[in-house]
């Protein structure tokens, strides 16, 4: 059926267009789905700041309702904060209501365990199964729970981030910072975040009631706004947020992107020079990663795309930091999850022990050229497009951890299915732009030779 | 064989919270309202059941999802909602309300852009987008915020005490003692009351959904109020059910009226202020009769229901419409039975009389009243009925709902509920004998047929 072809279901959630796939039916079966899966206790929810939020959270807080849930509502918060509260309240799980970096005609459910963390595939494999079957055990009128609203949560989360590095010496130096939330759920947290931490903060799209003034996934060029604003102000750097606030982009002080690669990069090497231990990316990182771990004989593991293949692999190995090459950076013993104001922290405690600034800690690594693009397919056809790439560079090092990677010595090309959105993605990096970009030809032929 | 706790009726959808009244389905009905209403303005309000925070949930969901405006009244009676649709222009409304049945039950209630439940024509149009599936769906930009309507109570108030003589009503200053079963009227009830001066001792007025009784205002759930109207002094015990659309009476004593009283008494006034047609339900007592014939005014009788009621009412230009429910609506001053504005009615009755409760009871006569029922599963009861139909056959028939035969001195009305899987029998007579025999009569045949039909 037509409508539906907007609509994933994977772990990382949920996630459709309102107005076709993402019906209220589908985001309250699914609420009460997941209730059922975590039992009679509070589940916590927050939302970003999509105008189509409010049907979406009501949605949730009925089926949640339905199964004898408590909905404990955090309002409009960023993903991280949620993932958070849930594991240091000890809640039974959590929604987030976010369509993360996807356009703001997307919104989606991410489903989190008790452990704060977002659920594993086998976890969301019976998530899904006691979706399909519908029959949800609802409670009578007298097991029924109310809503609760939390305020606290914000404050508790940002409070536990800003202890978890030096605050004083970030402190003491009083960066000059821009901040572009996107309008996003991080509107009125990150400029608070970097206030308590002595900064000038200077604010750019902090308004959670207006659209997102920009395409809300934080790419080099999706920020010239941001950049402006640095160059203008003299500013020491900029930082970039999606809209649930996951995901950190840095601009420098010159007003250039320096690419979301360098947020993981500057974190890895920020939190090895502290303390040695593997390190976690995923299968779309840069390899900038792996050239940082070699400086410091560390070994770095490459899981699938998508936050809990990277958080999971992490648990197992003992990592302290990892993340993803799209700014998520992850550090367990903080919060084991993707979290912005993390990683602004650790790049704020950098530039403070370090001194000098974020240009110049950019220009101590490689520079490569890693290039993004995705091709819009229907669900139907990815996998033959796939195998016709494969099939072409059959001689090569060929890497099925994710959709296909082929790696040479010194470059590489990833294509996969987006688990968020119904297109192929496929990045390339090499050492310079033009080899990369045939790299990008080549894979681009391979998946539409007609185009 | 179970049977499913849900009932679709003109104008509204009930069930037992539980698997009976998903949260889907509540989502559904919304979007085939959000869609009948066009994707227009819709004011909504709940009552204090515990179960209604999760219905507003749904509602909303599923509105928003139209792109309707919802309107959001929050705790409110079901006729200040009627009016606000009307008063705001919009398209419709929903009352999220289990109106008198108890806690484990709850509904929504549909009105129209007049403020009047839906009629069975515009109920049907309703169900055929229902059952049809074809929801209205708005694209992201259309998703509006939720509203409110900080003077949702003030306007009401504003309009019912315009439509009374309230300098009259002050001058006297009743003290009354009122049941609000922790349902959604004690605030608006109590700013009413204020307006006309009247003393109220208030009973269960916290809106905590905790019910202290059945919430319908009938002689057996009106023993805490007779109870305390023995312990203090006042010219009236009025009982209010969940939602402000039935009203109960009791006399100072403590003695608590039938809630079919609440019809007739309101038309002795009425009628002799506003003449013209009353129209009530096939179950009602013909107590109302005798009033409109001493106002040479016509009773009319339609099925059973608010929605069939008020429907009628309009098409006749009727003055006044209710059910012996308890239930009244002063047309068009109200759109939607209005306990509130019944009782000011009858207030203002024994204030320009200046007479008691009981002086005006003595103005009507005395009829006796049967009521019972039998559980009789929906697979039997049609067959049941139509059993009575063939063995009443050459009486004076009246099928439009279940059936009602009429004597000279007597009348019998037999009928499936529509809240219920049960069948619903009520006499009524002159004589106390008279009824009684009626009525036993038509219980045994009943239980007989139930019997044999594999009931």
């Amino acid at each position: 059926m037509h409508q539906h072809l907007s609509l994933k279901v994977t772990t990382s959630g949920v996630r459709g267009i309102i107005g076709e796939s993402l019906s209220p039916q589908i985001l309250t079966s699914f609420a009460a789905a997941f209730g059922t899966y975590c039992g009679t206790g509070p589940i916590v929810i927050a939302s970003d700041t999509r105008p189509s939020r409010e049907l979406v959270r009501h949605a949730v807080l009925a089926g949640l309702l339905s199964v004898g849930c408590t909905p404990v509502d955090l309002g409009i918060a960023p993903a991280p904060t949620l993932m958070h509260y849930v594991r240091t309240r000890h809640a039974f799980g959590g929604i987030c209501l976010s369509g993360s970096h996807n356009p703001i005609e997307w919104n989606a459910l991410k489903f989190i365990g008790s452990d704060g963390m977002v659920l594993p595939p086998n976890k969301t494999a019976e998530l899904v199964d006691l979706f399909h079957q519908g029959a949800f055990p609802r409670v009578s009128a007298w097991e029924l729970s109310r809503v609760k609203l939390e305020q606290q949560a914000v404050a508790d989360h940002l409070q536990a981030v800003r202890r978890a590095v030096q605050e004083d010496r970030i402190r003491s130096r009083g960066f000059r910072v821009a901040v572009d939330c996107c309008n996003g759920a991080a509107s009125l947290a990150a400029p608070q975040f970097l206030q308590d931490l002595g900064c000038t903060v200077l604010p750019l799209y902090t308004d959670p009631h207006r659209p997102f003034p920009r395409s809300p996934e934080p790419l080099p060029a999706h920020l010239s706004a941001l950049g402006a604003l640095v160059r203008e102000q003299q500013a020491d750097f900029g930082f970039a947020l999606d809209a649930d606030a996951d995901r950190l982009a840095v601009v420098g002080s010159d007003g250039q992107p320096l690419g979301e690669d360098a947020t993981i990069a500057l974190a890895v090497r920020h939190v090895l020079r502290k303390d040695s231990g593997p390190v976690v990316v995923d299968m779309a990182c840069s390899r900038i990663v792996e050239d940082i771990a070699a400086g410091f004989g560390v070994p770095v593991y490459r899981t699938r795309v998508g936050e809990i293949h990277v958080v999971e692999r992490m648990r197992q190995c003992g990592a302290r930091i990892g993340g993803e090459g799209n700014g998520g950076v992850i550090a367990p013993e903080i919060n084991p999850c993707r979290d912005s104001f993390v990683a602004m922290a650790l790049l704020l405690e950098a530039l403070a022990t370090e001194g000098g600034t974020v240009d110049a800690m950019r220009s101590r690594f490689p520079r490569y050229a890693l290039l993004k693009e995705k091709l819009d397919f229907l669900a139907r056809e990815i996998p033959t497009a796939l195998r016709r790439l494969q099939n072409f560079f059959r001689k090569e090092t060929v890497d099925r951890t994710d959709g296909i990677k082929i790696v040479w010595p010194d470059r590489w090309l990833l294509a996969r299915a987006s688990s968020t959105e119904p297109v192929v993605r496929v990045i390339a990096e090499a050492p310079t732009e033009k080899e990369a970009r045939q790299l990008m030809q080549q894979a681009f032929e391979c998946l539409r030779p007609s185009l | 064989m179970s049977v499913r706790e849900l009932k679709i009726g003109t104008s509204w959808v009930r069930g037992a919270i539980g698997d009976a009244l998903p949260p889907e389905l509540v989502v559904n009905f919304a979007c085939a309202f959000g869609t009948w209403c066009g994707g227009e303005a819709v004011v909504i309000g709940r009552d204090t059941r515990s179960s209604s925070p999760m219905l507003r949930s749904a509602v909303i969901a599923g509105l928003l999802s139209c792109g309707c405006e919802v309107i959001d009244l929050g705790i409110c009676s079901s006729p200040l909602l009627s009016f606000a649709v009307r008063d705001m222009g919009a398209s419709g409304g929903i009352a999220i309300t289990g109106s008198h049945n108890g806690i484990r039950w709850n509904a929504l209630k549909f009105f129209g852009s007049d403020g009047v439940l839906l009629s069975s024509s515009k109920s049907e149009e309703l169900m055929d987008l229902y059952h049809a599936s074809a929801y209205l769906q708005a694209p992201w930009d259309a998703i509006r915020p939720v509203a409110e309507a900080p003077d949702r109570i003030d306007r009401y108030l504003e309009h019912i005490l315009s439509c009374l003589d309230t300098p009259l009503l002050r001058r006297r200053g009743f003290r009354l003692a009122m049941d609000f079963c922790n349902g959604a009227c004690g605030e608006v009830a109590a700013r009413f009351l204020e307006g006309i001066g009247c003393t109220l001792l208030p009973l269960n007025e916290d809106p905590t959904g905790e019910f202290a009784h059945a919430p319908a205002p009938s002689v057996s759930n009106m023993r805490q109020l007779s109870s305390f109207l023995r312990c203090i002094r006042v010219d009236l015990g009025a009982a209010i059910n969940i939602d402000g659309d039935r009203l109960g009476l009791a006399l100072p004593d403590g003695r608590a009226l039938s809630e079919e009283f609440v019809l007739p008494l309101t038309a002795l006034h009425r009628l002799a202020h506003r003449p013209g047609t009353v129209v009530t339900s096939l179950s009602t007592s013909q107590m109302v009769d005798a009033v409109a014939r001493r106002f040479q005014q016509e009773v009319l009788r339609v099925p059973i229901g608010e929605g069939s009621v008020m429907d009628r009412g309009l098409a006749e230009g009727a003055v006044l419409a209710g059910e012996g429910s308890g239930g009244v609506a002063a047309l068009p001053v109200a759109m939607s039975f209005d306990a509130l504005l019944t009782l000011g009615i009858v207030l203002e009755s024994m204030a320009r009389r200046d007479c008691t409760l009981w002086d005006l009871t003595e103005e009507i006569p005395r009829l006796e009243m049967r009521k019972g029922s039998l559980p009789c599963p929906p697979a039997i009861v049609h067959r049941v009925l139509e059993g009575f139909r063939k063995s009443y056959l050459g009486e004076e028939l009246d099928t439009a709902d279940g059936l009602r035969i009429r004597w000279e001195d007597a009348w019998l009305h037999i009928r499936a509920s529509n809240t219920e899987p049960i069948l619903r029998i009520i006499a009524e007579a002159r004589t106390a004998d008279r009824a009684d025999s009626i009525y036993g009569e038509a219980m045994n045949y009943a239980r007989r047929t139930a019997f044999q039909s594999g009931g």
